[in-house]
């Protein structure tokens, strides 16, 4: 005989699986808010970017739906193309200084000093980063005159000729990728001192017990420990460089011609200066497609080249 | 050995320790206290994160918005004073917008609108003027003609060439305030050291270049003789209007006679007068602007003149105060600017700009602009208006750091603190070539400022050649800008 019972089945959750229920809610209640404002702030205002690329639209008038017109006339404009070109010349250039100095600096205070010039020269470098892109390029605008600025009366005292540091094509963009990288270096020098600093002594003293000296020992010992942090530093300086922007508006407003003009500023003067949000929103689709396919090239070649411990 | 735990309760995660203060408190307190405190400080920031806490913000009354800092909207109290005793019921609100120059204001506007919260009224400079009359602002026509008797003596004190550049298709958009031409500055005791009287006023461009020369001269290293700045005023557009011709075609729009046969009836220039400039295609490969832009570009390979760098006049305040340049194109608003600098009335003089095929000088002037999306129009009238009167521009211009439209206010008390001696230039302007003409600055002036400023630079640092292939590239450029939101 078979009994069959007509209680309802009370299926007793174990503890454990209670509790991971409640955290799964507690971490959904606490990540909400950062959800929330990512939601608002980050990806609405995307999306929106992405739905105005295929708009008219000046702000005032209702927009306008042009499809793909906004794009074909970004194909046009010799000044979007040469704002482009102008940028990624800039990215290669300013990002190789910017590491280079970065990690040459970092390995200098690796050497035996005073800790007291130690502090004193970490926060030296890092010192330029903290100050207000805007300002630092005022105050640079004025010491690269070519009448009446600082550096050229310091080279007239060596006898060199006044060089037109902001009005000659070369020169302007030589500026504006000095005063970048001397602003910026000291986000990537302190990473490269961190990633310096962790390397145990003990692989250094087996490399010199080796041989390995100087370059042979930075090359195959350093860098590959450091190869994380390479990568690293190397993406964040590449986005930042590629959204340019201040330093090249306000030391040289994109001139002279177009020679200082890069990809942001023309967002921005189509924007808020042409009322063409359109126009302004497609050319940003295009550098945040540039943008994503340098970072996923260089996570797909850092296979390569990074080492993790 | 005793047990901290109860029977039947759970142990204490996080038990109190011996002493006292903060070391007592558990993570959950702390997380807590963390709580309230962010709590508390959102109330407390409530009308910073809402923007309620921006003055006029919310208030009924008129938002009236002005190029300048928080003092500069403090200065206009008088005026904010004054008009509140004459209109009671009418309160008013100055909003000052920072930006580096009007493009900057005019893009800070934009936003204000785009974002829900356009001011009611905005100050406006030439170089934005049919930017509002195309997209922004009410036409003044029916107010001017509903209140001609009160307005009469305003118009019989400005001159007409200031009304023409706020005129629009036809209509009037704003009642100029106050305004500058392009004249030229001298730096009187780098003449004198050159052995240069002040130029007569008839002075030529070939006189200005023989002027150039003799600074030059006297001064071969560490001094400019000519300073001159890349933008729309006071850059290459005064030599090209003296040269009698434009980087824009200029014409006029149709209409307008209501506003000329009712209030300057008079007007020698009568016949020329129109509904309002209008610049509707490119004019850079002309003959005479490529001459023009030769002439500059020989200035700077003489080392009389420089390349020219963007930004405004008041950097060259000090520069200019330390004997470091000798002459610079100006208007009325350096007085002020060189006396604060600590420039004596003599040291300075001022003279109108040379002569080439004309003497057509360059001018820019500004005045309020209603919105049309203005609550209370008729409310925001009254303000134009009464900031129109005498009284009021007294009160708002009180120091010559511009110049007033009404030509009774330019008189010898107004610079007798700062001079120069021959301040009557700075009217007489109008007056002496009655042709002279705004900036040329159509409702694309951003795009087209940005054309003409990213080309000069080019042109006048080369060869002949390239000042040709410049005003090619500056020809497609405008082109280009005009085809913008037109």
């Amino acid at each position: 005989m078979t009994t069959t019972s007509t209680a309802p089945r009370q299926t007793v959750k174990p503890p454990a699986a209670r509790r991971s229920f409640v955290e799964r809610w507690l971490a959904m209640i606490f990540l909400a808010p950062t959800l929330l404002g990512m939601a608002l702030f980050t990806f609405l205002p995307i999306i929106g970017s992405l739905v105005l690329a295929f708009f008219r639209w000046d702000i005032i008038s209702a927009p306008q739906f042009v499809g793909f017109a906004n794009f074909a006339s970004l194909a046009e404009d010799p000044t979007v193309r040469v704002s482009f070109l102008n940028t990624i010349v800039f990215v290669i250039v300013a990002v190789i200084l910017q590491l280079g100095i970065a990690l040459g600096l970092a390995s200098m205070l690796q050497a035996r000093m005073p800790s007291w010039l130690r502090v004193f020269l970490r926060s030296t470098f890092f010192f330029p980063l903290v100050l207000s892109a805007a300002s630092v390029s005022i105050f640079m605008r004025y010491m690269f005159n070519e009448q009446f600025g600082v550096v050229n009366w310091l080279l007239s005292l060596i006898g060199i000729p006044a060089v037109p540091w902001l009005t000659s094509p070369v020169a302007s963009a030589a500026v504006v990728v000095l005063v970048y990288v001397w602003q910026n270096f000291g986000f990537s020098f302190l990473l490269f001192l961190g990633a310096l600093t962790n390397i145990p002594k003990e692989l250094h003293e087996a490399a010199n017990l080796d041989g390995a000296t100087g370059w042979k020992q930075f090359s195959n010992v350093t860098l590959p420990l450091i190869s994380p942090t390479v990568l690293v530093a190397s993406v964040m300086a590449i986005i930042s460089a590629l959204q340019v922007f201040d330093q090249p508006y306000v030391l040289t407003n994109g001139g002279p011609g177009d020679s200082t003009r890069t990809a942001v500023m023309v967002i921005f003067e189509s924007a808020f200066q042409q009322l063409e949000f359109g126009e302004a929103s497609a050319i940003g689709l295009v550098l945040t497609v540039l943008i994503l396919a340098v970072t996923a090239l260089q996570f797909r070649l850092s296979r390569r080249f990074v080492f993790y411990q | 050995m005793t047990s901290e735990k109860t029977p039947g309760q759970p142990a204490p995660l996080h038990a109190p320790r011996p002493g006292g203060g903060l070391s007592q408190l558990t993570r959950r307190s702390l997380l807590g206290l963390t709580g309230l405190a962010v709590a508390g400080a959102t109330v407390g920031a409530w009308p910073r994160l809402t923007g309620t806490d921006i003055p006029g913000r919310g208030s009924k009354g008129l938002k009236i918005a002005i190029l300048g800092t928080a003092a500069d909207a403090a200065a206009r109290q008088g005026l904010v004073k004054a008009f509140t005793a004459a209109h009671p019921d009418i309160p008013v609100q100055v909003q000052a917008i920072q930006g580096a120059d009007w493009k900057d204001f005019f893009s800070k506007i934009l936003t204000m609108v785009a974002a829900g919260t356009p001011p009611d009224i905005v100050y406006v400079a030439t170089e934005g003027a049919q930017l509002f009359a195309d997209k922004l602002a009410e036409p003044l026509d029916d107010y001017v003609r509903r209140d001609a008797a009160d307005m009469s003596d305003y118009f019989d004190d400005v001159h007409p060439s200031l009304l023409e550049a706020f005129m629009y298709q036809g209509s009037l958009y704003q009642l100029p305030l106050d305004w500058n031409a392009a004249n030229m500055y001298m730096n009187t005791t780098t003449f004198a050291q050159a052995g240069l009287d002040r130029p007569k006023d008839d002075w030529t461009q070939d006189d200005f270049s023989a002027t150039l020369r003799a600074l030059r001269k006297a001064r071969p290293a560490d001094f400019t003789p000519y300073y001159w700045t890349n933008r729309l005023f006071g850059g290459v557009v005064p030599w090209l209007y003296a040269n009698d011709t434009s980087f824009l075609t200029e014409t006029k729009a149709a209409g307008g006679d209501w506003f000329w046969d009712r209030f300057y009836p008079n007007d020698p220039a009568r016949a020329t007068r129109g509904g309002g400039y209008q610049w509707l295609a490119p004019n850079a490969e002309d003959g005479r602007v490529i001459e023009t832009f030769d002439y500059l570009r020989e200035l700077v390979a003489e080392g009389l003149g420089v390349r020219p760098e963007s930004g405004g006049g008041n950097a060259l305040v000090g520069l200019f105060g330390n004997n470091r340049i000798g002459t610079t194109p100006a208007g009325g608003y350096w007085a002020q600017g060189l006396h604060d600098a600590g420039m004596t009335a003599d040291q300075f003089d001022v003279q109108f700009f040379p002569r080439w095929r004309t003497q057509r000088h360059q001018f820019g002037a500004a005045g309020y602009a209603i919105m049309r999306t203005a609550k209370d129009k008729d409310a925001a009238w009254e303000w134009v208006k009464f900031c129109s009167s005498r009284d009021a521009m007294q009160l708002a211009i009180a120091k010559p750091n511009t110049t007033p439209t009404r030509r009774s206010m330019v008189n010898e008390s107004f610079y007798a603190a700062t001079g120069p001696k021959h301040w009557k230039v700075f009217y007489d302007t109008l007056d002496r070539f009655p042709t002279s003409g705004p900036i040329p600055a159509p409702p694309q002036q951003a795009a087209v400022e940005t054309a003409l400023m990213k080309n000069v630079s080019t042109a006048v640092s080369g060869s002949s050649a390239d000042v040709r292939a410049a005003m090619g590239t500056l020809q497609r450029d405008l082109e280009l800008a005009l085809r913008r939101n037109s």
